[in-house]
């Protein structure tokens, strides 16, 4: 009874005592919104600071970098750290083993994730065409991915004998479906008009990577919102509290699916709703 | 310290860069910012057609490749392959397209744009079909309307709507040239030359089409067209898109017919213009917001009298602006209303003495898509329009469309539509001249009324690659405009004037089937059965008339009673076409097309046109796609492959029939 209450107390003690320090990339939306969101998702016992990367790191308990530049900076600094709103590709570029106080809430959906997406919504598609500039890092994961799953996987380069506008019309010849890789020298916000243009002219369907392209015109999106990002690292630092270790570097358990019904009903796609297909999606993967 | 910092990071810079950019490329690209980056909205509600199983009204949509397997070098003829259409091409030189009928050698009820331009021309509110400066190769889709749609197109929209989607500027890069040669004098030659940029894309065709006619020695019908092509779009930022067009096109045909000195062997030169600019904004709520302002201009130069009188030519030009504002009013209701203003001008000394009032014509629209449940769409829309000769009238338009499953929806659509009366009708003030009947207009014409009644029914299939769509109809057109003749002021002779005289009502139905069996394979079968019956609605102006003669009566009488029998025959009873492609082994294509159309007589022919029954083919090698650079492809066409000795339109008394003979051309197209 007795060593039970001082376990109780410990835990109690650490689990109150801790210092958060939330370390943004940037000041603007998202990463707001992550930081707010994980203030209201962690006890209200928890001292948290928020401060930009560029200004002094205060000291606590635990780091939360949010976003790559803050990642960046927190790599070099021999401190416990938790990175949000990276991708994958990101995390494992920083060169800093991960560890038990070292560890990352990916932000991007893993592969398996985007393909049970396009089986549900688009049964009919087996060929998956990916357009790139800079060879992209899940592309790996998607090779294997694609030919266990039965995918026929189209993949299109954009250099200078392919400039993008040609390369993309020979992708969408050969492909039902355009699967979007991060790649920000093909996905622009001056590019995505002719894009989306052409995919429509094509009839072949985009699957994106936020819901941001879901409202520019893409078919759906599988993506997680900072406030589910925010939840799970709440977890995460709830779990370093009490236990003194941050979990394995993951994705995030909770997405969302988007759809853009209007683009559906143009396209000819029978879609069920979002919720339903995030169902579906989940029972699949 | 911070100096020699600069210096050595700009410096490893340097020498990154020159090992290989690709990785500098990677340093720069793993970050959030794919996923939280904004982009505003591309796929607008304007810019996604409505599936068919959501349109108001039956729609037939013909596409690249349905117009590529057709073989057709006339934009005309693709309508052969829409249920109910009816194509030929009136004394060998006249394409003429109606729906459901009720055509003379000008077809008047049936609005046609070129995105969302209309090239329905004043005077005589015609399509002068190979005048349009378009080359075919750059149509990206062609979407017909079936059934009147004067509540989102307006009047003239009586019967149906052609909308033609001509190729975005952005879709072209590269140079494509063609060349085409063949039997009866085809000789064709056509190249576009399009670049794609982030901001700025344009097309540039260029393009001369020409052949011999039928093979008719009575008939003058050789043609040459030269069409010049335009079209550039400047998108600075993401919401604001610049669309400029224009285009000009000349054509010298044959005209005339052998021995008949009122209508002799001669050359008719046509030249046409437009230029079209239009603004659209998308705003990340999703509104848009669009202007466009076209322009087009037509002159046409028929040295028909020449010997004895001054060149005929006919100058039309016309302005039209509209604004136009697309929203969702709920998140179940998408609204689109909108205003334009028309301003038709037509010059032409020969059918008007006293040039005619140029027509001002304005017009207000609202349209909602009222998604009622998940399966349950309304449209409901209205047209309120003025046109600028005294009448104004409302277009209004209901359609319910039930999808009983995804794959089974039902539609009931009702509407009213208008047309106002052409020009000519109207004005009309010839000179007198020897062997022709002065057209002289008494004016005071109602617009013709449309109420049209429909059930259709959409089966999609998409595991089969099956869809269906059928519908039953039944049309009313109330005071059909048709020549009156009336007594000139000295009594001694008739003239022509035009009259609401008649009332029309078809009644059918129509189906078409699209079966794409596999990536290679693909069906498409079109049936029309339509029965015509036509009756009185006002007698003509000197119907009664026995002075100066009862002769004159008599023959009014005649006349009025000889085209009101001729009227129920008008349309075919029967109509159909199918278009098989197959593809083999991926560089060989074959595709066949049956156009089939039961006997008839346009209320002006002179002979009935016996049924026709036509196959033509394309068989294809290509050489790469078409659509990728150093593709080619080389292909064969024959039309009428059977000889079928079916007659097209005339309306020359010097003839009986006008066969279409088999004609085989080749066509060689090269991308690079």
């Amino acid at each position: 009874m007795f060593s039970l209450f001082v376990m109780f107390g410990i835990t109690q003690v650490q689990a109150s005592s801790i210092s958060v320090a939330v370390i943004l990339s940037e000041s603007s939306g998202s990463y707001q919104e992550l930081s707010s969101q994980l203030r209201n998702s962690l006890p209200k016992d928890y001292a948290i600071r928020v401060v930009g990367f560029e200004e002094d790191i205060p000291t606590a308990d635990l780091f939360v970098a949010v976003g790559m530049k803050a990642a960046e900076a927190l790599a070099q600094k021999d401190k416990p750290t938790l990175n949000v709103l990276l991708p994958r590709a990101g995390f494992e570029k920083l060169k800093r083993v991960p560890s038990s106080s070292y560890s990352a809430i990916f932000m991007d959906q893993p592969m398996q994730r985007q393909l049970a997406l396009i089986n549900t919504i688009l049964p009919n598609a087996t060929s998956v065409g990916v357009l790139y500039e800079t060879l992209p890092a899940e592309l790996d994961s998607l090779r294997k991915l694609a030919s266990t799953m039965h995918f026929d996987l189209r993949e299109q380069k954009v250099d200078q004998q392919h400039p993008l506008a040609g390369a993309l019309s020979d992708l969408l010849q050969e492909s039902d479906v355009l699967l979007v890789l991060p790649d920000n020298n093909v996905y622009r916000s001056d590019t995505i008009r002719n894009i989306l243009l052409e995919t429509y002219r094509a009839q072949v369907p985009m699957v994106g990577l936020s819901a941001s392209y879901v409202r520019a015109g893409a078919l759906c999106a599988i993506y997680s919102t900072p406030q589910q990002i925010a939840y799970q690292a709440a977890e995460a630092i709830e779990d370093f509290a009490t236990t003194g270790k941050l979990p394995a570097p993951q994705y995030t358990k909770e997405f969302d699916v988007s759809v853009n019904t209007q683009v559906a009903r143009s396209l000819g796609v029978h879609v069920k709703d979002a919720v339903q297909l995030r169902v579906e999606v989940r029972r699949r993967q | 310290m911070y100096r020699d910092l600069i210096f050595s990071r700009s410096f490893r810079f340097a020498v990154l860069i020159s090992i290989s950019s690709s990785v500098f490329a990677v340093e720069e690209i793993v970050s959030e910012q794919s996923y939280i980056q904004e982009f505003p909205v591309v796929l607008s509600a304007s810019r996604l057609a409505q599936p068919i199983s959501e349109t108001p009204n039956a729609m037939t949509v013909l596409d690249r490749a349905t117009i590529k397997a057709s073989g057709f070098r006339n934009i005309a003829d693709l309508f052969r392959l829409v249920p109910g259409m009816y194509v030929s091409n009136l004394n060998g030189y006249t394409p003429i397209v109606s729906y459901h009928g009720t055509t003379d050698n000008y077809s008047r009820r049936m609005q046609v744009l070129v995105d969302g331009r209309s090239v329905y021309l004043p005077p005589y509110s015609k399509v002068n079909w190979e005048d349009i400066p378009l080359l075919m190769e750059d149509i990206e889709r062609v979407e017909v309307i079936r059934g009147p749609s004067a509540a989102s197109h307006g009047s003239n929209s009586t019967q149906g709507v052609i909308n033609i989607i001509t190729r975005d500027a952005s879709a072209s890069n590269g140079v494509r040239a063609s060349i085409t040669q063949g039997e009866g004098g085809i000789s064709d030659v056509s190249a576009s030359f399009g670049r794609s940029g982030e901001q700025l894309d344009y097309r540039l065709s260029l393009g001369r089409r020409s052949d011999n006619g039928y093979h008719t020695p009575e008939l003058n019908d050789d043609n040459a067209t030269r069409i010049f092509n335009w079209r550039s779009n400047y998108h600075p930022n993401g919401s604001d898109s610049f669309d400029v067009q224009f285009g000009h096109s000349e054509a010298v045909r044959g005209e005339g017919v052998l021995r008949r000195s009122t209508d002799p062997f001669r050359e008719v030169s046509s030249s046409n213009d437009f230029q079209q600019v239009s603004w659209s904004r998308t705003q990340n709520s999703g509104d848009e917001f669009k202007v466009q302002y076209s322009h087009t201009s037509s002159t046409r130069l028929d040295n028909k009298l020449s010997s004895v009188y001054p060149k005929l030519e006919i100058f039309t030009q016309r302005h039209d602006i509209e604004f136009q504002h697309n929203f969702e009013l709920t998140s179940s209701n998408r609204f689109v209303w909108g205003a334009g203003f028309r301003n038709d001008e037509v010059e032409a000394d020969y059918w008007f003495t006293n040039k005619p009032p140029t027509l001002k014509q304005t017009r207000v629209f609202a349209h909602d898509e009222w998604r009622i449940t998940p399966a349950t769409v309304m449209n409901m829309g209205t047209m309120l329009e003025d046109d600028g000769m005294g009448h104004r009238n409302a277009s209004p338009r209901l359609s319910l469309n039930y999808h009983m499953t995804p794959q089974h929806t039902f539609r009931m659509s009702s509407s009213v539509a208008y047309r106002s009366p052409a020009i000519l009708e109207e004005y009309a003030n010839s000179q007198p001249y020897t062997g022709y009947v002065k057209a002289f207009s008494k004016g005071g014409l109602s617009p013709e009324k449309m109420f049209s009644k429909e059930v259709g029914y959409i089966g999609e299939f998409s595991s089969l690659g099956l869809t269906i769509d059928s519908r039953i109809y039944s049309d009313h057109l109330n005071g059909l405009i048709w020549i009156d003749p009336v007594l000139n002021s000295t009594m001694t002779d008739l003239n022509a004037s035009a009259k609401n005289i008649y009332s029309v009502e078809y009644k059918g139905w129509e189906s078409s089937v699209n079966y794409r069996w596999s990536d290679e394979g693909n069906l498409i079968f079109n049936f029309s059965r339509q029965v015509t019956s036509c009756s009185e609605f006002a007698y003509p102006t000197e119907f009664f008339t026995t002075f100066p003669s009862p002769m004159v009566g008599q023959k009014v009488a005649a006349d009025f009673y000889k085209y009101l029998s001729r009227c129920p025959n008008m349309t075919p009873f029967d109509s159909a076409s199918l278009l098989l492609t197959q593809q083999f082994g991926g560089d060989m294509s074959f595709s066949t097309g049956f156009y089939y159309q039961g006997e008839m007589r346009v209320l002006d022919a002179g002979p009935v046109q016996t049924p026709m029954r036509r196959v033509d083919i394309k068989i294809t090698k290509s050489f790469g796609s078409l659509e990728k650079r150093g593709g080619g492809e080389v292909a064969l066409v024959m039309q009428n492959v059977f000889q079928d000795k079916y007659s097209d339109y005339i309306n020359v008394a010097a003839l009986t029939e006008l066969l279409f003979d088999r004609r085989a051309y080749l066509t060689a197209t090269i991308r690079f």
